[in-house]
């Protein structure tokens, strides 16, 4: 509770040859609070695991035109967002440990440089984004709508609606990972976490990896599928 | 006398004065509990009014006081308010956050300020779910509604093509997902963390059990639904393409992703219910569980292997033909974890001292109503017979016998049980027996001609019908008649009870888990006194007598 | 949400830089698999690569290394999300209309 400020006493209870058993109470449940985010996490990997699924069904359908499709893609924007990812879960993983090992201002440090690879990374996808656009590949744009003399393939039109759905969910994964970056620099500013009471960065770090390894699912997916030696 | 949980509580922030809003702010697990339990039960009453509505409209063929648009809108009105409002959230929201944390010897749950946020989401769900009911307009003297109306399920491509308001319908199906994936992540880490010292997995009462397995569904099946409405909502308003057939997109897509999550949540529904069955048998025959483990597990297996049947929906509409055979074989599975806990369930009453007061008797009416909507479900899982009977009454028979007589049947059956633990008052019960019976029979009469006239082929969400289906449509109104007088008088005795009920201690029926040896009755604000030892199994008789005893400090005194 | 264990940052951070190196090696790989090797398989391959750089990811950065319960949810979750691939897959390579569905083969 917000006013229980005193540090809280877990109960004992006494078994009936006289053992002492200490009780869980969900005060300071440390395990608890990651196991809780754990199982949110399990809900993330259903939602992204059934639109690979929606992605692998037409996959399937359309094989031809889902690795032409790919190679349109910009695969030079596309690895280095993969590499800014990469790092800033580095800087995620370390500014955690600089936070365990008692060095707050390092731990501090390390969140901002894992926002700004975070803006780097927003940065870098508007930019393919507008490029696709450019090109006519957008939502609502003619390529992607049926019937009319621009229209592409079935396979093409659905590669590209999953591919704005898909790195559009994850990119807004990040901006929600950047809100998050922001409360956890708040919460250590006032004192609430500390060295010893690190739950909520450790599981903010742990969020941040996850949005790394849904990454790591998509961009081979979208991006080097079309890559091989195989084409249309 | 210590003040109970009705006189004070813990809020999420703040210190209110009013009682009103400690209420509103409320972080305590009971109080949550019953405040789902108010606001289900008064849209289960709105969703109950649509049924009526349109059992009055399909007294005769033709069109007699609705028009088929707003017969359209009333059955989905009736499905999304029952599936979404009232019944997956159901028992998990009420008795899972009432009883549960009582059954395992835990103060809350885990994590308690989540629990009153899911409640408020919950809440901000119905709101949009519902906001666009009050998009009306007048034409000619008449009410035009502006609700969707492409029934619960919401299938592409309809659903993206209607110009009703699908777009709230939707948004509020998600919210309220999100609601019951939180309730589903609190519920687990405070299964897996809070267990009393002593207590492990196989000395839980079974209705945790229950809420264990459901829980999990909660958690991985709802995102696949979440996801699905979600690509739904940017199909309509971007046109990504992925269900729409112009554009090379399968609408069948919709029903698998949609599936994928709705077939486990009706095992979702199931499995808290069966958790009460299992309460209520071994208290009311006073006579040890036969087969925990059997009935443990079979909760587990029915959740595990209800994630795989979800094909069964869509036998019809166009899957291959060896899915449709893989599909067919796993349900039948789900019945046999499931014969399992019914044999479990009589092997407990054979000699054992039967009490048949009002929920022992909501039971064993369970029993005879769930049976015939479990069998008739296996019926419709040959693939052969499905062909002829989807889509028809019998469908709409086999679902209402199994959720109505099966899961809400059971609910008002732990509401009975449960009613003196939360209120430390007793209602009438002859009158609570009375109204089990008026609703029995009328629930039977309203729904066993169903089965026939769908045999016959009487087809679902029909708004007019072939005159020689009028007899089953006549006495299933008579039925919906004796129901709905049922249902008001059973709430009315229980309001009654709490109003003027006599007090009635705090185990008032012999009961051996852990929630009936509380200090006082109703609970006290933080739960037990002391947190117990727990070195016993949960139903433990001896001569028709609990074996296990407290003392005031939660000692063993036995 | 006590958690007193201290952490050496000095050692820690040596396997932190370890990961990180084995992962750029790995999205190395990725870009030249595609003209590189086992070119005809290149989605396969690709999918190779990222289930092995998930798996580091889960183990090193994530701490799944010794977490009996989490690791078996973790295991629980993925199982069903493969079942529905598999059933889907099953689903798709074995529809009998193929040849006369709009979606198919549209008739153009």
């Amino acid at each position: 509770m917000a006013h229980d400020s005193h540090e809280y006493i877990p109960e004992i209870a006494v078994d009936r040859n006289g053992n002492e058993h200490v009780v869980q109470g969900w005060q300071g449940d440390n395990y608890g609070g990651k196991l809780g985010f754990w199982l949110f996490m399990l809900t993330e990997v259903m939602m992204f695991g059934a639109m690979f699924m929606v992605l692998t069904y037409y996959f399937t359908l359309h094989h031809a035109d889902f690795i032409k499709a790919s190679s349109e893609l910009d695969r030079t924007l596309g690895g280095i967002n993969t590499v800014v990812l990469l790092i800033s879960a580095l800087t995620m993983g370390l500014g955690l440990l600089k936070m365990r090992s008692g060095d707050v201002k390092g731990a501090k440090l390390m969140i901002w440089a894992t926002m700004l690879l975070a803006v780097i990374f927003l940065g870098v996808k508007a930019l393919e984004w507008t490029n696709d656009y450019k090109e006519g590949i957008f939502l609502g744009l003619q390529g992607l709508q049926s019937g009319n003399e621009f229209s592409k393939p079935f396979g093409e039109i659905l590669f590209f609606g999953m591919y704005f759905t898909m790195t559009g969910l994850h990119g807004f994964h990040i901006i929600i990972g950047i809100g998050l970056m922001l409360w956890l620099l708040k919460r250590i500013n006032s004192g609430k976490v500390t060295p010893e009471h690190n739950i909520l960065h450790f599981n903010i770090a742990l969020y941040w990896d996850l949005v790394h390894l849904i990454w790591v699912f998509v961009f081979p997916y979208f991006y080097m599928t079309g890559a091989g030696a195989i084409h249309g | 006398m210590s003040k109970s949980y009705f006189d004070e509580t813990h809020c999420a922030f703040g210190h209110p004065k009013s009682t009103f809003m400690q209420w509103m702010l409320t972080v305590d697990h009971k109080r949550i509990g019953i405040m789902y339990a108010v606001v289900m039960f008064t849209f289960f009453f709105v969703a109950v009014a649509a049924a009526l509505t349109m059992r009055f409209e399909l007294f005769a063929p033709g069109q007699q006081f609705i028009d088929a648009h707003t017969f359209n809108q009333a059955f989905t009105l009736h499905g999304v308010i029952m599936v979404f409002l009232f019944i997956i959230p159901g028992i998990p929201a009420v008795f899972g956050n009432i009883v549960m944390p009582l059954m395992i010897g835990a103060k809350d749950v885990s994590f308690p300020r989540l629990n009153w946020f899911t409640f408020w989401l919950y809440i901000i769900g119905c709101i949009v779910a519902l906001s666009s009911l009050f998009n009306f307009n007048i034409a000619d003297g008449k009410l035009v509604f502006n609700f969707a109306d492409t029934g619960w399920t919401f299938y592409a491509p309809y659903s993206l093509n209607t110009d009703t308001n699908v777009v709230t319908a939707l948004v509020a199906a998600f919210i309220l997902g999100m609601a019951s994936i939180l309730t589903g992540l609190n519920f687990l880490v405070t299964i897996h963390r809070l267990r009393a010292p002593g207590m492990d997995f196989f000395k839980m009462p079974l209705f945790v059990w229950g809420i264990y397995a459901t829980a999990w569904i909660q958690l991985l099946a709802t995102p696949v639904v979440g996801i699905t409405l979600i690509l739904a909502l940017l199909e309509k308003y971007f046109g990504i393409g992925i269900f729409d057939p112009s554009k090379g997109g399968d609408p069948v897509l919709f029903q698998h992703l949609f599936w994928i999550y709705s077939h486990p949540a009706v095992y979702l529904m199931i499995l808290p219910a069966f958790g009460i069955m299992s309460e209520i048998i071994p208290a009311f025959s006073r006579r040890e569980i036969f087969g925990y483990h059997t009935i443990a597990l079979s909760s587990a297996s029915i959740a595990g292997v209800g994630y795989l049947v979800w094909g069964h929906h869509l036998f019809t509409s166009g899957m291959s033909d060896t899915a449709k055979t893989i599909f067919s074989f796993l349900t039948f599975f789900v019945a046999i974890p499931t014969g399992v806990k019914f044999y479990d369930w009589v092997a407990t009453m054979y000699k054992g001292k039967i009490v048949l007061a009002t929920p022992m008797l909501w039971a064993l009416g369970t029993m005879i109503t769930f049976a015939i909507g479990g069998l008739s479900g296996v019926t419709i899982a040959m693939i052969g017979a499905d062909i002829h009977l989807q889509d028809t009454y019998y469908t709409i028979a086999h679902f209402h016998y199994a959720m109505l007589g099966g899961v809400v049947f059971l609910f008002f059956a732990g509401i009975h049980y449960w009613f003196p633990l939360v209120f430390g008052k007793m209602y009438n019960e002859t009158r609570a027996k009375l109204a089990f019976y008026i609703l029995f029979i009328g629930f039977n009469l309203l729904w066993f001609p169903m089965f026939i006239a769908g045999y016959y082929g009487m087809p679902r969400r029909y708004f007019d019908y072939l005159p020689e289906f009028q007899i089953y449509h006549q006495i299933s109104f008579w039925g919906a008649i004796i129901f709905v007088s049922g249902l008001i008088f059973m709430f009315y005795t229980l309001i009654q009870g709490i109003r003027k009920g006599k007090p009635c201690g705090v185990n008032p029926w012999n009961a051996t888990t852990l929630e009936w040896h509380l200090p006082s009755s109703p609970p006290p604000l933080e739960n037990h006194t002391k947190v117990p030892y727990v070195d016993f199994r949960p139903y433990e008789y001896y001569h028709g007598q609990p074996v296990v005893k407290f003392d005031e400090n939660m000692k063993r005194i036995d | 949400m006590a958690n007193h264990t201290t952490v050496d940052y000095k050692k820690e951070r040596g396997n932190y830089y370890k990961v990180l190196f084995g992962l750029l090696a790995l999205t190395a790989l990725t870009f030249i698999q595609p003209s590189m090797f086992l070119t005809h398989y290149t989605f396969g391959m690709q999918m190779l690569i990222g289930t092995l750089k998930a798996w580091i990811i889960l183990m090193y950065y994530m701490h799944l290394k010794g977490e009996v319960l989490i690791g078996w949810t973790v295991v629980f979750a993925v199982f069903l999300v493969l079942f529905f691939f598999v059933i889907v897959m099953i689903d798709v390579n074995n529809f009998q209309f193929a040849d006369v569905s709009h979606i198919t083969s549209p008739a153009q």
